[in-house]
């Protein structure tokens, strides 16, 4: 399970000294290159030891360049995936710098700001630090729906992505989150997803997001998303269930001091509207072929708040947010209880996501601020419902009209 | 003629009595056979789920797998308890235990009537694997038809209902003539009956499929020239449409 550097000994001096290690993907030469000038400029007086998969260029000064073997692959190329954080902590195992950068795909574009700020959350002795990129209104919706409201109710941590594209990690958050990943890899998942967040929250280690500069954000592989959205949810949703025992227990909700001081989406406005009839007609065909799918998931209020949803014109077409977290709870518990088959549930929940989307899109009308705004609002949903979800946990065979 | 038909009936009854009274015993064995392994089935369940909860036997494989793969026992077996997998399987196990203890001794009743028991015994396994047949082609048309249907409705084809109807009775006929035909019921006409019905499903879901499927190829199409699309995670904007990148990742 070991990486293989091959370390000039020349660069011993620098590599002993390193507070921060940067662990890279495979990347292109010019995005390489990109990479380690931007570290270069985030730390100019700080030694720094850079581990990439690939040929490693000459080092400099500060930057101490290693050329590493994985000990685990991945073919993912949006985020990192079980067998990164594994070879993240086995080069760290050996290095042991007080702070770990973990770059996902494209981190070339990655500024020297946001390096500084991931590194510095660790060195002031947080576990795991995130970085919260701006996007636009009509951006990493999934996240907005599902990924965001469902950790910050259950994990009560108001970190914005909590499926990280890079992430800051201190030496025993790597070695945590690895301990997982080991596992998952020795079973050849070495693409699964880790949910660092909720992993950090058991541990009871501290977690922070930090503003980042825009950064290229790199697209899923796989063209097709019911099998990404069954992908991810499902991935969730295991992970939810493994740490049942944790958040069932009442804690208080940290409130985020920094959501209205660095709004997380772009202040670009998007001045053409989307059309969404496709996405309502989804949902309205949908309604009438897996009502009857449904039912077994969803208790009789919900189906009649969708029923008056598929009726309702396009113009005043919206999802209320209570309705879309109960959904959520409830798909959550269908998989807990395998109410019907997994790949059935995760696929039945596609249209409801798409008409989630459709009813935000439509709120939002191409303003960050009003989509910033109902973000924290559908989040907030979660929040107030929680108790719902215990309560079904607990006990899910109780009367639920 | 009254004493001739009292004597036929007589007869018969002197025929039919002793095959009864031969055939009890055997049914009684074949039933207590049942009830009793049944009944240590049962025993036998309780004990090991005891034993296994006081081992903390679900804790521990957990700790052991991961979460979400296949080969996680936990993943397939009920409500998520391997120690009631396990139980379930014992008890099962004693169950079929006790038929076939019961069939044997039903068996070694008839051995001095080779006519019935020639007739009767193959024809209960028959029934018991047409019993099987019909269980599996139900659950296997059942998954197969909510596959279709939501996999129909998330590439939002009007027809998915339609679809989705079509593949459960393709299984359901396919599943009833195997069934049929196992129990030799029918020859000829079960076969013939299939071919009709079978044909006609396909035929009806073909012609269905390339009159409806018009939709789906031209948004196939569209893909193809980059229009955006409520199912791709991550659309690009054209010129022509100017419409705001949507990504759902």
């Amino acid at each position: 399970m070991s990486t293989s550097p091959a370390v000039q000994p020349a660069e011993t001096a620098t590599q002993n000294a390193a507070l921060t290690l940067a662990c890279l993907p495979a990347l292109t030469t010019e995005a390489l290159d990109a990479t380690l000038s931007n570290l270069r400029r985030a730390f100019p007086d700080q030694p720094i030891l850079v581990a990439t998969p690939d040929a490693a260029p000459p080092s400099t000064a500060n930057v101490s360049v290693i050329a590493y073997t994985p000990s685990a692959t991945s073919q993912s190329s949006w985020v990192p995936t079980a067998a990164d954080y594994l070879n993240a902590f086995t080069l760290a195992r050996e290095h042991k710098p007080r702070a770990i950068l973990l770059l996902g795909p494209d981190c070339g574009s990655v500024a020297p700001e946001t390096l500084r700020r991931l590194a510095a959350g660790v060195l002031d002795d947080h576990d795991l630090v995130l970085p919260r990129y701006p996007v636009g209104p009509h951006d990493a919706l999934f996240n907005s729906a599902i990924l965001y409201p469902l950790t910050r109710a259950l994990f009560s941590h108001h970190v914005r992505f909590p499926l990280p594209i890079d992430a800051a990690l201190s030496a025993r958050m790597a070695e945590r989150l690895a301990t997982g990943a080991q596992r998952l890899t020795a079973n050849g998942q070495g693409d699964a997803l880790v949910w660092p967040v909720a992993e950090a929250s058991v541990a009871a280690y501290t977690v922070r997001d930090v503003a980042g500069e825009p950064r290229t954000l790199p697209a899923p592989n796989a063209g097709d998303l019911n099998f990404l959205l069954a992908n991810v949810a499902g991935s969730l949703f295991a992970d939810i269930e493994s740490k049942a025992a944790f958040w069932q227990r009442a804690r208080l909700i940290t409130t985020p001091a920094r959501i209205s001081a660095c709004a997380t989406h772009s202040t670009h406005h998007d001045a053409n509207p989307l059309d969404l009839a496709p996405m309502i007609e989804s949902f309205r065909n949908a309604y009438t072929n897996l009502r009857e799918l449904w039912s077994l998931v969803l208790p009789p209020n919900s189906l009649l708040a969708l029923k008056k949803l598929s009726i309702a014109p396009a113009e005043s077409f919206r999802m209320p947010d209570a309705l879309w977290a109960r959904t959520v709870y409830d798909f959550l518990l269908a998989y807990r209880l395998r109410t019907i088959n997994r790949g059935h549930l995760l696929g039945a929940l596609t249209p409801l996501y798409l008409a989630w989307v459709a009813s935000h899109l439509h709120l939002v009308d191409g303003d960050p601020a009003t989509a910033e705004q109902h973000i924290e609002a559908t989040a907030a949903a979660f929040e107030a419902d929680k108790p719902y979800i215990v309560a079904r946990w607990r006990w899910p065979d109780r009367f639920n009209p | 003629m009254g004493q001739q038909i009292e004597l036929a009936l007589r007869q018969s009854m002197h025929r039919v009595v002793p095959m009864l009274v031969s055939f009890l015993p055997g049914l009684l064995a074949f039933l207590l056979a049942v009830v009793i392994l049944a009944v240590i089935g049962v025993v036998l369940a309780i004990a090991i789920r005891k034993i296994l909860t006081v081992m903390r036997f679900d804790e521990r494989l957990a700790a052991r797998q991961t979460p979400g793969v296949l080969t996680n026992v936990s993943e397939w077996s009920p409500s998520s308890s391997p120690t009631l997998l396990l139980s379930r399987v014992v008890l099962w196990l004693c169950v079929l235990a006790g038929i076939a203890i019961g069939l044997s001794a039903f068996n070694a009743s008839f051995s001095d009537n080779g006519r019935v028991s020639l007739f009767f015994l193959p024809y209960v396994t028959h029934i018991v694997g047409a019993t099987l047949l019909v269980i599996a082609g139900t659950l296997l048309a059942r998954f197969l038809a909510r596959s279709v249907l939501i996999g129909a409705v998330n590439a939002q084809l009007q027809y998915a209902r339609f679809l989705s109807l079509g593949i459960k009775w393709l299984v359901l006929v396919l599943t009833a003539a195997m069934a049929l035909e196992h129990l030799g019921i029918g020859g000829g006409v079960v076969e013939l009956a299939f071919g009709i019905l079978f044909g006609g499903i396909v035929l009806t879901l073909a012609l269905a499929i390339g009159l409806g499927s018009r939709d789906l190829v031209s948004r196939s199409i569209e893909k193809t020239i980059e229009k955006p699309s409520a199912l791709n995670p991550n659309v690009a904007s054209t010129p022509e449409t100017a419409q705001p990148p949507l990504r759902h990742f």
